[in-house]
């Protein structure tokens, strides 16, 4: 009895404690570092936000450069496809054609970058351009707990904590975390997304929220109230946060709402610089 | 000769490439778009599998940086993930301490206390330092698949360690 309970005690110890050539730290001296970092965090000591911060905007722009390689592969799945039908064709322009295909690509790139830039200027109906800022997607990372995006603008563009983001003047979420030159948006499918908004015509006031998925729910209708299909949602703006009649979606057979935004499709959106009244996380 | 060992100590560094490559990179196990319960946490078997089997490969030091690196990505409190992957950590290194020999389903048992111990101390600490809203469907969908495709990953990592690094188990 009393040698199964040193063994015990001596692989426990050993678990802990070991260390080696390949294991300069012992996992004890780890889990203490790790709940001091954690506990400086979650109590917000300055030192550690602006550290955080910094991190943040270091990780982020590396994280956008490792997935490079994975963004580009549909682009090179069909250059190569392309390839080889033009091989068939004409074996003596296969040179040629190359040289041009590489030309194509970037030229592709860019039109399509230029088209989507375009559309979102126009469509955002702008009446004050300064009050506006354009942002690249850089990260979108679909975490099973988390619906969020980074892009690539932070507080270095006057972009604060609770402030919309919209594309097509449809509303996609609001700012979460700033960095310097990075920012988090909550998605409006995620689980701690609480929205005010307002129903078609009778104006009828709900809370929207995010179920954890891509779907929403309408959270506190009036009472008897019936949700129909295909009736227009929109921001109440009662939070102060939002404008009011920013368009969100449809409300769908399932008394969800359906968004008018595919989160999943989003490689451009637009901060709005407001001051929000409320600051909601 | 010199061509070889170099070559050796790339694939002895594949797993550890990948551990931060997953973690870093926009690539995750989680196939919602595809179906709607499925995700994984692939960082748990990576750091489970080879703790058990070549710990020389998996230093702990690296295991706490690619937690500190997830939280940022993933917008969690720093250290939380260094935390679960410390626990899962120790969990290999006592089941190593303690076998002589391990199999698939001894090795799926105890990575199944490992799991369990892990996601206890990163949803406690979530839900009570923390703000964030999870749901706890989705935990166990996560836990489940997760601990369903531990041994489809120990199958394809141990043809990769007798194919490329060799050698006997630790």
């Amino acid at each position: 009895m009393s040698v199964s309970r040193d063994d015990f005690s001596i692989a426990f110890r050993s678990a802990l404690l070991q260390r080696g050539a390949s294991q300069k730290f012992s996992i004890l001296s780890l889990i203490v570092i790790a709940l001091i970092i954690f506990f400086l965090d979650v109590y917000g000591f300055t030192v550690v936000k602006s550290a955080r911060s910094f991190i943040n905007d270091v990780v982020y722009r590396v994280t956008y450069l490792v997935s490079a390689p994975t963004r580009m592969f549909p682009n090179l799945n069909s250059g190569i496809t392309s390839h080889f039908n033009l091989k068939k064709e004409n074996e003596e322009l296969k040179q040629v054609i190359e040289n041009y295909k590489r030309l194509e690509l970037n030229l592709e790139f860019l039109t399509n970058e230029n088209q989507s830039l375009k559309k979102v200027l126009n469509a955002e109906n702008i009446s004050n351009v300064a009050n506006l800022v354009l942002s690249k997607v850089l990260v979108d990372r679909n975490s099973p707990f988390l619906k969020s995006i980074l892009i690539n603008k932070g507080s270095r563009a006057g972009i604060k904590k609770g402030m919309p983001v919209t594309q097509n003047e449809y509303l996609v979420g609001r700012i979460v975390e700033t960095n310097y030159l990075s920012s988090r948006v909550l998605l409006l499918g995620d689980l701690n997304s609480r929205i005010p908004v307002t129903l078609g015509t009778d104006g009828a006031q709900a809370i929207l929220a995010g179920s954890g998925s891509h779907h929403t729910r309408l959270e506190y209708l009036p009472e008897g109230y019936e949700i129909e299909e295909g009736v227009s949602v929109f921001a109440s703006g009662k939070d102060g946060v939002f404008f009011p009649g920013t368009p969100i979606g449809q409300t769908n057979d399932e008394g969800g709402v359906k968004l008018f935004v595919d989160p999943n499709q989003l490689s451009f959106v637009t901060v709005v610089l407001i001051n929000p009244t409320k600051d909601k996380l | 000769m010199a061509k070889g060992n170099f070559l050796h100590k790339l694939y002895a560094a594949g797993p550890l490439l990948l551990l931060y490559y997953w973690s870093i990179s926009e690539n995750e196990a989680n196939l919602e778009k595809v179906f709607e319960i499925f995700s994984f946490n692939l960082q748990l078997i990576i750091i489970y599998f080879w703790i058990i089997k070549r710990p020389s490969l998996m230093g702990a030091g690296h295991i706490f940086f690619v937690g500190l690196i997830n939280d940022v990505i993933m917008s969690f409190p720093l250290g939380i993930s260094s935390l679960s992957y410390l626990v899962v950590c120790f969990v290999g290194n006592y089941v190593r301490n303690k076998s002589v020999n391990t199999t698939i389903a001894s090795d799926w048992f105890t990575f199944f206390i490992a799991l369990i111990l892990s996601n206890l101390l990163f949803f406690s600490l979530l839900s009570n330092f923390s703000d964030i809203a999870i749901s706890y469907s989705k935990i166990g969908y996560n836990t489940f698949f997760t601990l369903f495709l531990f041994p489809v990953f120990w199958l394809l990592f141990n043809i990769y360690q007798m194919t490329f690094i060799g050698g006997q188990d630790a």
